[in-house]
């Protein structure tokens, strides 16, 4: 896994890179094959968190000394990662490298190296970008340069790969989608949010709004419907989580309406008391603008609450139609599916315990990972590309960024062969010894007792984020 | 659960990741969705604005050759900014007698009246400081710094035009623009000799590089005839006040001009074949929210 999105930062990303190493390290558990996938994570360090670390379960992570520039995102540099990357995947014997985020420098040149070494590559991309701004055009463009030579890519959902698609030129034989485009959709640990346990029956229905406050999570839309609602429904109550430049929009908003009793403001809400808040509503609103997958309401839907969304990106794709009133994102249709959701939570048809358990069937780590490890294994049975077929490829470009990284690849290749004359591999210093995991779940056992967190299984199953907890340094 | 591939994530179904329906893929993508063409004249139309600036730019220069070779008196050139200014006025006046009530015109009108002779004297008090401003440093690097300061607000000048009930709306970009217009003319107004020569450019550019625009932005959304009409007008002054002095300039000015006005829309509408918009859910929507307050912020 490379990434520059990674714990101690907290994200949708970062999470799911997480969850997914627990997994596919757990998986090799149960298989019974102890060290079936050997899991490290790549990443820039943080302040003081720099070298090597361990995390629950086995999780070994390099933090390499790379400053971000840019809501923890490193500059695109395309070699200086080479000499830690190339000692890190020889000294590990990694057979493929997994790179998250289509913003993420370390992943992209993460797969541009890994091919020196034959190491495989795959891919997964979180977000959606349009391509009408200098910026999306820049990073699309980077992008695609990167993917040219990839062996796998993974998207978060249909719309999400159609996005990918497009913005990475993933095309073969010019219109022909490559066959190694996949998705696989993020997923969550049910468990984690239960519903409420029943309640006695009120006449107030809440709606909770949990969500960063800017621009693109559409709170101005919140803002504009907010007071019609509570005008039309005075049995409705609004809890608004979240931090951001919005949020003095809402307060105005509040205090012109003389709403302070309907809606409540609970500021920046910690991701472990999510489901503490999630369960105190009924109806989950979410008036995002754009969207890859909605983390956020699948979890807000597995707590049992019914969802009224906008429809945008990949939102229709995550959920059946009965568990969800839909919106074009405009004021007076969002009010009209908030009214419809008020009725249906309103005359008990929609049942919270039933919506958790349909939650459960659809979505579940085991099932990902497994997902995931057929891509994988598709990535390393798949042909392996030369140079001279990458640059090939690389020249599709187009007449201008392609010479352009064609040079780049060459330089990195002549780069590559003065690292292996300047720190042969012999001399390397290879991992031998690796932690028993045995020992990790008696730490990581140790650790939950004592810091409170809910565990009670064996510790090689993961509980989610919270169990984020670096347990030693090695060394 | 052996049915047809569907477009959604919840349900497991028995086709591959990486299954791909023909003809659902990508089905929800647009191209040029709201596109609309061009046409040719309507854009020939837009264009006077520009043609308009660079006209004015172009008399500012050729008049401040004329004081600098003593071709011109510069009484004349107060006489006519002083004329300009009150033609000027007058027609904001008549076009504003649309728009805003009766009070608030005469409050503005003493406003205007007020402003005008403070700024009348604040040049004039000023103009001996600006004569000797420059004076050490070289004429190469004034008409350098003022050639770069006149490229810059010609690119960064406004030229959008306004409906008449529109409030004039001052961008950013605009009042850079002005200043550097503005800027200009004072390191030029160094390099006269005289006071009033340089009292009387000074003058001439705020009339031209202030107050102007600000008419020509009301202007704009006036009648395509008078539009045309006016530019033309201009561009033919433009010439007449410059044919004695910048003789060889004048081609190159007309050729740019009619360039302008008339080859680069032909080269626009040609290239709208190429345009290739792409918009799909990905897309970040556009709130529809009514009565929305502060359109200042994102």
């Amino acid at each position: 896994m490379i990434t520059d999105f990674f714990h101690p930062a907290v994200g949708g990303v970062e999470n799911h890179v997480y969850m997914l190493s627990a997994n596919l390290i757990r998986r090799g558990h149960k298989v019974g094959l102890v060290g079936l996938y050997f899991v490290i994570v790549i990443t820039h360090s943080h302040q003081d968190r720099a070298g090597v670390r361990w995390l629950v379960p086995a999780l070994k992570v390099y933090y390499i000394p790379f400053v971000p520039i840019a809501s923890s995102a490193t500059l695109p540099q395309f070699f200086t990662f080479l000499p830690y990357l190339r000692t890190i995947l020889i000294r590990e014997h990694i057979h493929l490298i997994h790179a998250h985020a289509g913003l993420s420098a370390l992943g992209h040149e993460g797969i541009l190296h890994s091919h020196l070494l034959g190491v495989r590559t795959v891919f997964t991309d979180h977000s959606l970008f349009g391509f009408d701004d200098a910026a999306s055009i820049l990073t699309n463009k980077l992008m695609a340069g990167t993917l040219k030579n990839v062996d796998a890519v993974i998207c978060v959902s249909h719309t999400g790969r159609e996005n990918t698609v497009l913005r990475g030129e993933l095309f073969e034989n010019y219109d022909e989608v490559r066959k190694s485009v996949y998705v696989i959709p993020n997923t969550l640990v049910p468990e984690q949010f239960q519903p409420a346990p029943p309640k006695p029956a009120s006449a107030i229905i809440t709606i909770v709004v949990l969500s960063r406050l800017v621009y693109r999570k559409g709170i101005d839309l919140l803002v504009a419907t907010a007071p019609r609602i509570c005008a039309a429904f005075p049995n409705v109550r609004f809890l608004v989580g979240g931090d951001g430049p919005k949020l003095i929009d809402l307060l105005q908003m509040r205090e012109k309406h003389l709403l302070q009793d309907r809606i409540e403001m609970l500021g920046p809400v910690r991701q472990a008391d999510v489901r503490s808040v999630l369960i105190q509503g009924s109806i989950y609103m979410n008036t995002s603008l754009t969207e890859s997958f909605g983390i956020a309401i699948l979890e807000a839907a597995c707590a049992g609450l019914y969802v009224v969304s906008t429809r945008v990106g990949g939102v229709p794709e995550i959920l059946p139609k009965d568990m969800i009133s839909f919106a074009n994102p405009d004021e007076d249709d969002v009010c009209r599916a908030v009214g419809e959701a008020i009725r249906i939570v309103a005359e008990g048809r929609h049942d919270p315990h039933r919506a958790h358990a349909r939650v459960k069937t659809f979505y579940d780590w085991d099932h990902v990972t497994a997902r995931t490890e057929a891509v994988y294994d598709a990535a390393m049975k798949a042909p392996q590309l030369d140079l001279c077929e990458r640059m090939r490829r690389t020249m599709q470009l187009g007449p201008f960024a392609g010479p352009i990284y064609t040079i780049i690849l060459i330089v990195d290749c002549l780069f590559f062969l003065l690292l292996e004359w300047w720190m042969p591999r012999e001399d390397m210093d290879f991992v031998r010894a690796h932690w028993d995991h045995a020992v990790f779940d008696e730490v990581g056992l140790w650790l939950a007792l004592n810091s409170g967190y809910g565990l009670t299984t064996s510790l090689a199953v993961p509980k989610g984020r919270s169990v984020m907890a670096d347990v030693l340094r090695r060394m | 659960m052996s049915k047809e591939w569907e477009k959604v994530l919840w349900r497991r179904q028995d086709h591959p990741d990486n299954y791909i329906v023909a003809g659902s893929f990508l089905s929800s993508l647009r191209r040029n969705a709201n596109f609309r063409p061009y046409t040719y004249w309507k854009l020939v139309l837009l264009s006077c604005a520009i043609t308009q600036h660079l006209a004015t730019i172009f008399i500012f220069v050729s008049v401040f050759v004329g004081l600098k070779e003593n071709y011109l008196d510069p009484h004349i050139l107060v006489w006519i900014s002083v004329g300009g200014f009150s033609t000027g006025y007058l027609v904001w006046e008549r076009l504003d007698r649309t728009t805003a009530g009766h009070e608030h015109r005469h409050a503005n009108r003493v406003k205007a009246v007020k402003s005008s002779i403070l700024i009348f004297l604040a040049l004039m008090s000023l103009s001996p400081v600006l004569r000797t401003l420059t004076a050490a440093t070289s004429s190469d690097s004034i008409w350098a710094l003022s050639a770069i300061l006149f490229g810059v607000n010609a690119l960064l000048a406004d030229y959008s035009a306004i409906s008449l009930g529109g409030e004039v709306q001052a961008r950013l970009t605009s009042v850079l623009s002005m200043n550097a217009a503005i800027s200009a003319s004072v390191v030029l107004a160094s390099r006269l000799t005289n006071d009033l020569a340089v009292f009387a450019l000074i003058l001439f550019s705020v009339q031209a590089f202030a107050l102007f625009p600000r008419l020509r932005h009301r202007l704009g959304s006036c009648l395509p005839a008078l539009q045309l009409t006016f530019t033309v007008i201009l561009f033919l002054a433009s010439i007449k006040v410059a044919m004695p002095l910048l003789r060889t300039f004048i081609w190159i000015y007309s050729a740019v001009q009619l360039g302008l006005t008339f080859l680069a829309p032909a080269v626009l509408v040609w290239a709208q074949k190429f345009k290739n918009e792409i918009r799909g859910p990905w897309d970040v929507a556009v709130p529809k929210v009514k009565n929305y307050t502060d359109g200042s912020e994102q």
